[in-house]
């Protein structure tokens, strides 16, 4: 028989030569990763199909016809290549876009690319002749597939703003997550800047900050605690949030009240139009979420929640006595949005979220006698948005805010009850105008007032117990700030933003300060004399300006340069000993004896974009200077102390790095690649270093101090039903404090420690891996299902957690605990109602 | 401070089948250092209060040992006025000890000093610290318990739990240390294995030429016992139950390991302010690492002890001043009896 040799994939001895690259691959392949298996085992299905060309002859072949044209114009592409089952065919269309090809029956991959456009593909099962119209979108024109991108240049490199990034969800949910469990928090870890202490840390350092020097709002509402299950996941619901915005500096003069960054969470404005409903079902979580019209274009309801089930974990996981373990957590987000007219809108949003833990033979509290403790925390907050639109030049925005955060542990018991519980409570209102006189002009100004009352500790209060009631006294302050931003374009070339923010702050009876012998280290035993303040009197004030400044210079269209400052004060801060701080930790106001902590930021940028638009390279370079930011005295009692004063100390912390990212911002694949340099100091000497120093007063590490950071992100998108994530991240070890001899006391080896943080654990790195199955069923119906499959953790990096050292024969000898040593395979279903 | 020396428990069981716990391979001490190191004590038991001065092992894994200080000069003062010399150990296996005469113990409500001179002449004391009085034990519960959180071949899986019940004291600002001493009988004194014979006059195994598989068990001449302590601090302070009567605390926690009579000497001591702060800050360094809930760990230098010419002088240890209740008695995995109460 004749053999066909006039089309090239097909041909003579490439039959006899693919099965056998194909078992070479699967050689190979048993070696790899399990990802890459599945990947190309994908691949190989494909491929498996190209041994049929043997003997087939001319009179059994079909034809395939296509015509490529631009999507947008209809224009015909020449040239565009079409390729077979994963191979070059050397086909090209012609000048009319048209090509044809011969085949014989059976079933093919065919795929169409050309430069500058998307590629196309389809899967022909080819039985009689067939006709492809083909419409390719061209790439600088398609929509950004980018998970996150720095709005700088989002807009086109236009605005002035620095250190700013706009996170989209549907990008974030194409992220690898931890058992599935879409994350806020650890996906934005996966950008330049942001690092946390490790794996269940609760919040995220950026910039050198600590993680209550964060200010986190979802729909302005302040978050105190942004995680679930000990920092294992954040608190947000996915589904309902819309988009968040991440500010590592540059932060503009309408945020206050914190000093190192902003992350600015939107929730979904639920549709007027027409009813959705999604939700999805997890290993950890099941969430959902319904968007419900109820007058059309004026009245619609969100309602979202997740909800987890983990105690079957504990049940089948855990040993006998560990049965009793539980560990629940819940959110619930909704939002009411009403639009009366076309000048104004009002929105009514609300968000929960609790944590609910019992724990057999955890102790919370010491100097009790405790077997069971039970843990429950969790925000309930709720906030009221009114905008008025004047006209096109002025709107106007008041937004009221209410924000509870409680703690609670307790252990019933017959005789030794114990219920602390703790809780911060704020309000705020606030008015904001935006205004723009002209084309060059955009002026942003407004007030705020923040009334603050925090119960630090409450132990036993009306409860029957052996132990002791104990009433920390409450804290009461108002933080009041007064703002303006105005961004004015010179010309084409030159933006300035500049801003300028007065906050005043109030520390409010009732309440006692006690004055202390100036001679020697605060102590009970050194009180002078105390005073007391009624209720509502003035203990104390600070107040201060914080100006912001950022401007953006375009050397050329591809090119620009951009420098920002901005100062920032906080009254209100965590007081945490723990390398991370856990839930339950209490919330300080500043008063006489702790300063509000303030920060002073520079930061210079560079960015340059080419391939129109779709690369683009940064670097930012910052510094941070941090004022009176805590620590505490060797052996430091926090909780439930009355005189918190004589635990601290007070000192400076620095902050430097450099980050370098190249985005890849369209296409089939995309995403990003960044490498950080960062470091992160702080210093501690109080004014009586014997007792108040730490590391002898020198500079040391911060518990989040890593220099070397690599990230990268690689999203494939081969077609609408399939998409595959990878993610890498690289991490200098975090800094331990390693000892450096060994005493005995009562038989019993100890380590000797003298400076905090001198050493490191070993470094930190991981590949994961998703793979998202939209609509597997390929038809359309109002039902969207997706599978997202993910591996954390492919090639099972035994990471370091913690480093503890542990008595043997003659010392003591170190080691490391990896919490995630093995890969971790989930699969989660999605779904959409639309 | 919080203690959450179990939260990790919580991630363990959450991720049961992917933690795992390595020894660091390449670790290098960040610097070598040595200190003087007191490890004082002083009790209302009739027994020699000793006082032990040596210089703290500037490597971790022990290879440098310890080295005892010799020819000081150590003395206890008292707040009544009176003197004690405490005079140095002969014994060559105990230099750097230093033991108050035979008769001398500690009395409640008397405060003492601890001072030392060393051969080059500088001079330490310690604050004075008052011996408080100890409660009485009144009733002690042992239960055998599997800690699960331990796999199956370390040792601290199985063990008896001790629970007691006593009276805290009226008066705010009592400090407890429970102290246990394990005595099982030894069937075996010695045990040479690969063939080795016992060298009497060594206290060695010398191997043979050729080493067999032979183990040689040697039976004790007379009673004898193997003697295992506490592992664990357990302080305690009434900060939120100050006169209460207190029931049910774990005193100890003593690994199990054969089914054998356990003897057991449990203590109640009653501690000053300072020991209990020392204590405290070392249980947080050894009983609390390995998670992100960790306080930092540092090590607290001259607390109570001071040069007095330098009083930036970094000492490690305490001098301890406590009073003591004790129990004997015996338990077995089945059963637990006091054996003898107040001796």
């Amino acid at each position: 028989m004749r053999k066909i040799t006039y089309i090239a994939v097909f041909t003579n001895n490439k039959t006899i030569v693919f099965p056998q690259t194909l078992i070479y691959m699967i050689q190979q392949l048993r070696k790899a990763a399990l990802l890459l298996k599945i990947l190309l085992l994908l691949t190989a299905i494909g491929s498996s199909n190209s041994c049929y060309a043997q003997n087939k002859t001319l009179s059994n072949l079909l034809e395939i016809a296509g015509k490529v044209t631009d999507s947008r114009t209809g224009e015909p592409i020449a040239n565009a290549s079409i390729s077979l089952d994963f191979k070059k065919s050397g086909f090209i269309s012609d000048t009319l876009g048209v090509f044809k090809l011969y085949l014989p029956n059976g079933e093919y991959v065919v795929k169409v690319s050309a430069i500058g456009y998307k590629p196309f593909r389809t899967r022909v099962v080819l039985t009689k002749n067939v006709q492809l119209n083909i419409e390719l979108d061209e790439i600088s024109k398609t929509l950004e597939e980018v998970i996150v991108s720095s709005q700088a240049t989002r807009k086109d490199i236009q605005t002035p703003s620095l250190g700013v990034t706009l996170l989209n969800i549907k990008g974030i949910k194409k992220l690898p997550a931890m058992m599935g469990e879409i994350d806020i928090i650890r996906s934005i870890q996966t950008l330049p800047g942001v690092s946390s202490v490790g794996e269940g840390s609760n919040g995220v350092n950026i910039r050198g900050g600590n993680v209550d020097q964060n200010l986190i709002y979802i729909d302005d509402m302040p978050i105190f605690n942004p995680t679930h299950l000990f920092g294992l996941f954040s608190v947000f619901a996915s589904d309902a949030i819309r988009e968040l915005e991440l500010y590592k500096g540059g932060i503009p003069a309408r945020f206050g009240g914190r000093s190192a960054a902003v992350l600015d969470i939107k929730v979904t404005e639920p549709s007027t139009e027409k009813f959705k409903l999604s939700g999805g079902i997890g290993l950890v979580s099941n969430r959902a979420m319904a968007e419900i019209p109820i007058v059309k274009e004026k009245l619609s309801v969100l309602v979202a929640g997740r909800v987890s089930f983990n105690d079957f974990l504990f049940k089948w996981l855990a040993p006998d006595n560990m049965k009793g373990t539980k560990a629940n957590f819940y959110d619930f987000a909704s939002k009411v949005f009403y639009r009366p007219n076309k000048n104004n809108t009002i929105t009514l949003s609300a968000y929960l979220s609790k944590d609910y833990y019992q724990v057999d033979s955890l102790f919370s509290l010491e100097n009790v006698i405790a077997s069971k403790t039970q843990f429950d925390y969790g925000h309930q907050n709720a906030s009221i948005h009114w905008s008025h639109y004047f006209g096109s030049k002025l709107s106007m925005e008041i937004v009221g805010i209410t924000s509870l955060y409680k703690t609670r542990t307790y252990a019933p018991d017959s005789v030794n009850n114990i219920d602390l519980r703790n809780q911060v409570f704020y309000n705020n209102l606030k008015a904001q105008w935006d205004y723009l006189p002209d084309d060059k002009q955009k002026i942003n100004f407004g007030i705020s007032g923040i009334r603050y009352d925090i119960q630090p500790g409450s132990l036993n209060k009306d409860v029957k117990s052996r132990i002791a009631a104990v009433e920390i006294p409450k804290e009461q302050g108002m933080e009041f700030g007064i703002f303006v931003d105005d961004e004015y374009k010179f010309n084409n070339k030159l933006t300035i933003q500049a801003g300028l923010r007065y906050a005043h702050y109030l520390a409010l009876g009732a309440g006692t300060v006690n004055t202390y012998l100036t001679t020697e280290p605060k102590s009970l035993n050194t009180i002078v004399s105390t005073r007391t303040y009624s209720s509502g009197e003035v203990m104390k004030s600070y107040g201060g300006f914080e100006p912001r400044l950022t401007m953006k210079y375009s050397i050329d269209e591809k090119n620009t340069l951009k420098l920002g400052y901005n100062r920032m004060q906080q009254f209100f801060q965590l007081i945490s000993n723990n390398t991370t701080p856990l839930p339950t930790a209490r919330w300080k106001l500043a008063d006489e004896f702790v300063k509000p902590q303030f920060s002073d930021f520079y930061t210079i940028g560079g960015f340059h974009s080419f391939k129109d638009d779709i690369w683009e390279l940064s670097a930012e370079g910052y510094y941070r200077n941090a004022q009176h930011i805590l620590d505490y005295v060797s052996g430091a009692n926090l909780q439930l102390n009355k005189n918190l004063e004589t635990q601290i100390i007070s000192g400076k912390g620095k902050a430097y790095g450099l980050e370098l990212m190249l985005t890849k911002r369209r296409g089939e694949v995309n995403g990003w690649l960044s490498y950080t340099y960062a470091r992160s100091l702080q210093q501690m000497l109080g004014d009586f270093p014997s007792v108040q120093q730490i590391s002898n007063g020198d500079w040391f590490p911060s518990n989040y101090d890593k220099p070397h950071n690599f990230n990268m992100l690689v999203n494939i998108q081969p077609s609408k039903h399939h998409s595959f994530s990878f993610t890498f991240a690289y991490q200098t070890g975090r800094p331990v404090s390693s000892p450096v001899g060994l005493f005995q006391i009562d038989n019993q080896r100890y380590p000797v420690y003298i400076a905090r943080n001198n050493s490191r654990i070993s470094d930190y790195h991981r590949l994961d891996f998703s793979w998202t199955i939209t609509n597997p069923s390929l038809k359309e119906k109002r039902w969207e299902g997706s599978w997202t499959f993910t591996v954390y953790n492919i090639y099972a990096r035994q990471n370091a957690y913690s480093v503890f050292f542990k008595p043997v024969a003659y010392g003591v000898r170190p080691y490391e605990l990896s919490v995630f040593g093995a890969p971790f395979v989930s699969l989660t279903y999605n779904f959409k109602f639309l | 401070m919080k203690r959450f020396s179990y939260l990790y428990i919580l991630i363990f069981v959450l991720f049961n089948l992917v933690a795992c716990i390595n020894p660091v391979s390449d670790f290098e001490q960040a610097a070598y250092l040595k200190f003087i190191t007191v490890e004082a004590s002083l009790s209302d038991l009739t027994e020699a209060q000793k006082v032990k001065l040596y210089w703290s092992a500037d490597r971790i894994d022990g290879t440098s040992g310890f080295t005892p200080i010799t020819g000081a000069k150590v003395w206890l003062t008292t707040a009544s006025g009176s003197t004690i010399n405490y005079v140095e150990s002969g014994v060559s296996a105990a230099k750097g000890v230093y033991s108050s005469p035979d008769t001398f113990k500690g009395a409640v409500g008397e405060t003492y000093t601890l001072h030392f001179r060393l051969s080059n002449g500088k001079e330490y004391e310690s604050s004075p610290e008052k011996m408080r009085k100890a409660p009485e034990i009144e009733n002690l519960i042992t239960r055998f318990e599997v800690n699960d959180v331990y796999g199956k071949a370390d040792p601290r899986r199985a063990g008896f739990n001790i629970y007691a019940d006593f009276q805290d004291d009226p008066a705010a600002g009592d400090y407890y240390q429970w102290f246990w001493k394990h005595y099982e009988r030894a069937e075996f004194c010695v045990t040479c294995y690969s063939g080795a014979k016992y060298n009497f006059a060594t206290t060695n195994c010398d191997p043979p030429r050729i080493p067999t598989d032979e183990v040689w068990n040697y039976i004790c001449s007379a009673p004898c016992w193997n003697l295992t302590f506490s592992n664990e601090l357990n302080i305690m302070s009434d900060a939120l139950m100050n006169g209460q009567r207190l029931t049910g605390k774990k005193v100890a926690r003593v690994p199990f390991d054969n089914y054998s009579k356990y003897y057991l000497r449990l203590e109640q001591r009653s501690i000053t302010k300072d020991a209990y702060d020392y204590y405290q800050s070392l249980s947080n360094q050894t009983q609390n690492t390995g998670t992100l809930f960790d306080v930092p760990a540092e090590t607290r230098f001259s607390l109570n002890i001071k040069s007095k010419s330098d009083p930036t002088e970094k000492l490690l240890g305490i001098f301890d001043v406590y009073a003591v209740k004790k129990e004997f008695f015996i338990s077995t995995v089945k059963q637990a009896y006091l054996l003898t109460k107040g001796h």
